[in-house]
């Protein structure tokens, strides 16, 4: 994992770039993508199914809301991304006897530094703050029905922007990954009720440091942007992988979805600026 | 850019495949095969369960012993029948295995002794105009001097408006009848909510341990379990006594170990069934569900409680009573009430 984080820099660093510069006196817009997916899920937990790492798959569906702007960071050089989402996901295991159902919510703040290599490529560098909250219930256990997860994260991201065109059709392809790398996350002790920390109140040792030597994560995106006559569609795939190893604990939550959205760019006009016609600074692009 | 472009793609490549090595986890997938249920339902006690070292079980002697009964040809009717038995070893209420044509259950813990209830007989006592609330029946006996409750299951949700509304029903009488007889238990929560009106100030009922680890030894400091008095609602001092039997189980269990310690209360009847542990489910490669106990209550004293506890006053009913209609444990219990007139000085001493 630290790797792979050395290398995504690597790649940022050594390629000769170039910071993107901004234009003096437009706008910077924010670029807006709501999008919905569906996927698979597969969730492993042994806080569910004690002693057996029985993994429970199913489909899923999540919402997606997506916001990118330039800050006045380093001269303008620096975006905000603001990325939430809510997932659900029914799932069964692997008899088909037991079902499980699963909700999360997921987000992210992240700030890149935008680099343009070549004019039709742009790379993105950085990092975020990324929180997740949720769990898993399955329906057919009595004390151990639920696995609650709360995670608030560092991680590093990257991101590369790429503009293409099929015939005459510009498109823009994106491929973004997010490592975290050091946290804090809930985990109950192995065997520990919830009964014994949230009503007895022995939750000694239930937050926990979070790094590569207990938990195992990725977030991706690779989609691409389709402008029509009226609006410009997004689609694409976004991948996660979550690893955990806590307090004797084991689970993964793997997700795979198709999404698609559209997206809009905004800008506030107002006084002067508001003679300064439709021309605007996207992050995204 | 054509040496960015593939500098780009082997990074692409390497990560995929870093992806999918992660994505390959060691889980497990379905099989019908009975030796690999076997052995995955005998690790999951082995790993979890609480009481091998109390109840001196020799999981891995259980093991050799079972195993070779196990044949692939066995169809999944036998195979249940032998990991019933397997688990039955453990002499625990808590302990099930549930597929989808039956659920194994050790529950000798009652079926061996006498009931000492008759719910026929109950209904000579509580008439057909008794109040319910919670889940639990209630009403006054012997010329409104004694409030009478029956709560036959701590699954039942009761809350605190119940029970002020109950204890309020009884404000002129001299003491309190509990029945929690053939309460198989349900949610610790109620025990604790319906014990906490009898607490004055605080509690230590006793403690918790859950496991830490998969060796049968390993587990955590024992963490105190305490019950304070539910403050802004009616609580109740006066004489009460609880009556028990050996099907009182699990939260009923726990509701007995709380209201023993406590200074105005005496428990009477038959020992309690036990049920200590605080159960968990796991599951079988092939879907089956198993429930066992996962962590452990200990009393005051760090004493064990899974095999049930010994009443304040030991009776048992009489079959002459019976025949008459008459319910011993609870005939006696009115008669202690009223001879105490209120004062839990003038119960019988604690055992």
């Amino acid at each position: 994992m630290k790797r792979f984080a050395f290398l995504l820099l690597l790649i940022v660093g050594t390629c000769g770039l170039r910071a993107q510069s901004p234009d003096e006196g437009i706008p910077n817009s924010v670029n807006a993508a709501t999008l919905v997916g569906a996927g698979r899920y597969n969730i492993m937990d042994t806080y569910l199914s004690p002693g057996s790492r029985v993994n429970y798959q199913g489909w899923a569906l999540r919402v997606m809301d997506e916001r990118m702007r330039f800050t006045r960071l380093a001269d303008g050089h620096i975006s905000r991304q603001h990325i939430l989402q809510i997932d659900f996901s029914s799932l069964l295991n692997p008899a088909g006897t037991l079902r499980e159902y699963a909700g999360f919510i997921d987000y992210t703040l992240g700030y890149h530094y935008h680099f343009r290599p070549a004019p039709s490529l742009t790379l993105l560098a950085g990092g975020g703050l990324h929180a997740l909250v949720g769990g898993i219930y399955n329906m057919q256990s009595s004390n151990n029905p639920g696995s609650a997860k709360a995670d608030l994260d560092l991680r590093l991201s990257g991101l590369a922007l790429y503009r293409f065109h099929i015939k005459r059709l510009p498109l823009l392809l994106r491929l973004q990954v997010q490592v975290p790398f050091a946290g804090i996350l809930f985990s109950p002790h192995y065997g520990q009720s919830y009964y014994e920390i949230f009503q007895l109140g022995n939750s000694s040792g239930v937050v926990k440091f979070a790094s590569f030597h207990n938990k195992w994560a990725l977030q991706t995106f690779a989609t691409i942007d389709i402008p029509l006559p009226r609006l410009t569609i997004r689609t694409g795939f976004a991948g996660s992988l979550y690893h955990l190893k806590v307090n004797g604990i084991e689970s993964h939550l793997n997700s795979c979805y198709f999404m698609l959205g559209i997206v809009k760019e905004f800008i506030t006009v107002g006084g002067k600026r508001s003679r300064a016609g439709l021309n605007y600074r996207s992050a995204y692009e | 850019m054509n040496n960015f472009k593939k500098k780009t793609g082997r990074w692409l490549l390497g990560l995929c495949f870093a992806i999918g090595l992660i994505a390959c986890e060691d889980t497990v997938e379905y099989t019908s095969s009975p030796r690999e249920n076997f052995e995955a339902l005998w690790q999951i006690l082995d790993e979890n369960y609480c009481f091998f070292e109390y109840k001196e079980v020799d999981w891995d002697e259980v093991h050799d012993r079972y195993e070779h009964q196990i044949v692939d040809t066995m169809d999944q009717f036998a195979l249940f029948d032998v990991l019933g038995d397997m688990l039955a070893e453990l002499k625990d209420g808590h302990t099930n295995l549930s597929s989808p044509f039956d659920m194994s259950r050790y529950w000798a813990w009652y079926e061996d002794y006498p009931d000492n209830f008759d719910e026929k007989i109950l209904e000579n006592y509580l008439g057909t105009d008794y109040r319910i609330a919670g889940g639990m029946r209630y009403r006054t006996l012997a010329d409104e001097q004694v409030g009478y409750i029956y709560y036959p299951s701590f699954s039942s949700g009761v809350g605190e408006t119940n029970l002020d509304y109950i204890l309020y029903q009884f404000k002129d009488c001299m003491g309190l009848i509990i029945d929690i007889r053939n309460n198989g238990g349900g949610v610790l929560t109620y025990s604790d909510r319906i014990a906490a009106r009898f607490i004055e100030g605080s509690l230590l009922t006793g403690y918790i341990q859950h496991k830490t680890g998969p060796g049968h030894d390993e587990f955590s400091e024992p963490y105190a379990l305490t019950l304070a008095a539910t403050e802004g609602h009616t609580l109740w001092y006066r004489p009460v006594i609880v009556l028990t039997n050996r099907q009182c189980y699990s939260s009923a269990n726990d509701f007995v170990q709380a209201m023993r310690l406590l200074p105005q209360v005496r428990t009477m009847g038959d020992k309690t069934g036990g049920g200590s542990g605080f159960p968990y489910n796991s599951e079988l490669p092939n879907g089956w569900l198993v429930r066992f106990s996962a962590s452990r209550t200990l009393g005051v004293d760090y004493e064990q409680l899974e095999f049930g506890i010994e009443p304040d006053i030991p009776i048992a009913m009489k079959e002459t009573d019976a025949d008459a209609g008459k319910d011993t444990i609870l005939e006696t219990a009115i008669q202690l009430l009223l001879t105490a007139q209120g004062d839990p000085a003038r119960l019988p001493a604690k055992k």
